[in-house]
């Protein structure tokens, strides 16, 4: 329709406006607020252009659209909640990736505060200082096999310093610790042999007390030698072997 | 006359009354003693170094070495007779007593005379009573006697021989082998030990109680008595192999073999 008004007007008006002109113009005519003979200028050079004939039928269809559908379907109902929509949207796209789980970020191990870190080298301090003393004790501590070689005249400069110091039994608390821990086996093994000891026949008996009596005559010289001479490491060497002996005499005969 | 007859039919009335009273009683104590005794015998084919491994509770054992791949043992049991389970276990040949009669309240002695192949390894054990090896060329002699009774151990040739008695005396006439290792312990006893002068050996004898400690030939100036004469320390040869002998109540000898 608006093709056939424009072709109409050409040969009224010449063919004077260019396709730049007539673009800018375009919009003015069709919302008629062009003169008379600008408006015939447009139209002369639409009905001439293709190309601009094209782009002002684009808008006048656009603008039919606008001016016959109703405001409230083109408009949002509520445009600042649509738009709080979409920005967040867009923030949530340019946001960087989260981190992979377990992983720590790097530098923040390190931020800590100035006592936080005094706390830190205070504990690695005491940890260390146990240790160090824990190993000192089982590398210096006899075992039950060592016991008996060790004495007064034995003992390294170092063990006799740490034996000051505590950290180390001196000889004889040594042999005494070795005495109560044979003697808590001897009354474990004495306490069997007295339930067994019922059933044995006279001979047996009396075998058996024979043993342990001289067994005990034993234990009682060598007690009464160290009383004397705390530091005879003979002595002490035989005491621990005839309470070895006792304890396995009580051992054999708690089987039968 | 008459009185002379009389006396005669008396007599031999009385002598033939002795006669048949004897022989009651010969026959009551022969059989009353059969029927105390019991016998065990069995054997085990084995090959040369086989082990023995013997725990007896109460009697004698008597271990020889003979030249045949078998082990024969025999045992006399007193009343009540003791159960005896021999094994045969991978090669060794096990026996232990305490175990096979556990709970029963009285059990008689055992006495047990076992042959071994000479190179067999032995391993002997009781809680009261002697133990006897001999004739044996093997790498492992032990004899181990938990109370009472003498340890004899002759003509043994062995690398590690083991020893050990409460009461009672320990006697070794054997070989010292170079780093065999040769150990001897009783609480109360005599410890004698009969070896070649050509022996080499590190000595450690220990007598705290009685300090006698006689080292005869195999005395020389690299033996130290130490603690007022309670222990000998020392070398004999190049020392290789180790004598170890503790007496807490007895006395220590060498003797030249």
């Amino acid at each position: 329709m608006l093709a056939d008004a424009i072709r109409v007007e050409i040969s009224s008006v010449g063919a004077e406006m260019n396709c730049e002109e007539c673009k800018d113009q375009i919009g003015p005519f069709l919302d008629n607020e062009l003169g008379e003979t600008q408006a015939s200028a447009v139209r002369t050079h639409l009905a001439v252009c293709r190309e601009c004939a094209c782009v002002c039928e684009d808008l006048s269809s656009i603008l039919d659209v606008c001016t016959t559908e109703p405001p409230s379907e083109i408009v949002p109902p509520n445009s600042q909640a649509l738009w709080c929509r979409i920005n967040n949207i867009i923030e949530s796209e340019i946001k960087p990736p989260p981190p992979v789980p377990g992983e720590q970020p790097r530098g923040r191990f390190w931020r800590l505060s100035f006592a936080q870190l005094a706390a830190v080298v205070l504990c690695i301090a005491v940890i260390s200082s146990l240790l160090t003393v824990v190993a000192i004790r089982s590398y210096t501590q006899p075992g039950a096999e060592d016991f008996t070689t060790r004495s007064v005249a034995t003992q390294t400069t170092f063990e006799k310093v740490l034996s000051k110091v505590g950290l180390m039994d001196t000889p004889e608390k040594a042999r005494d610790r070795r005495v109560k821990e044979q003697q808590a086996a001897i009354e474990y093994w004495n306490s069997r042999v007295q339930a067994r000891r019922v059933s044995w026949d006279r001979a047996t008996r009396e075998a058996f007390d024979r043993n342990l009596q001289v067994i005990d005559d034993s234990v009682n010289d060598y007690t009464m030698i160290l009383q004397r001479d705390p530091e005879d490491e003979l002595s002490g060497e035989m005491l621990d072997s005839v309470l070895n002996d006792k304890m396995t005499l009580l051992r054999d005969f708690s089987d039968l | 006359m008459i009185c002379d007859a009389k006396n005669r039919i008396g007599l031999a009335a009385l002598t033939k009354t002795t006669i048949l009273l004897s022989v009651v009683f010969f026959f009551a104590v022969f059989a009353s003693d059969a029927s105390a005794q019991k016998k065990f015998s069995r054997s085990f084919p084995t090959g040369q170094n086989v082990r023995l491994k013997l725990l007896n509770r109460s009697g004698t054992v008597t271990v020889e070495g003979w030249n045949r791949a078998e082990i024969n043992i025999s045992a006399t049991l007193e009343a009540p007779a003791a159960l005896i389970v021999p094994q045969s276990l991978s090669g060794d040949i096990v026996i232990n007593l305490v175990r096979d009669n556990q709970g029963r309240n009285e059990v008689g002695n055992v006495n047990f005379v076992i042959r071994v192949p000479y190179t067999a390894q032995v391993d002997i054990e009781t809680r009261i009573g002697n133990l006897s090896v001999s004739n044996v060329r093997t790498s492992f002699v032990r004899a181990r006697i938990s109370s009472e009774g003498d340890i004899e151990l002759t003509n043994i040739s062995s690398g590690a021989v083991s020893a050990e008695n409460g009461l009672g005396n320990i006697f070794f006439d054997g070989e010292i082998q170079e780093n065999g290792i040769y150990r001897f312990s009783s609480m109360r006893g005599d410890i004698n030990l009969r070896i070649p002068f050509t022996s080499s050996f590190r000595l450690v004898a220990t007598a705290p109680s009685t300090r006698n400690i006689s080292l005869g030939s195999f005395s020389n100036a690299n033996m130290s008595y130490l603690g007022d004469g309670r222990r000998v320390v020392g070398r004999f040869g190049d020392g290789s192999a180790t004598i170890t002998v503790t007496n807490q109540r007895g006395s220590i000898g060498f003797i030249r073999r």
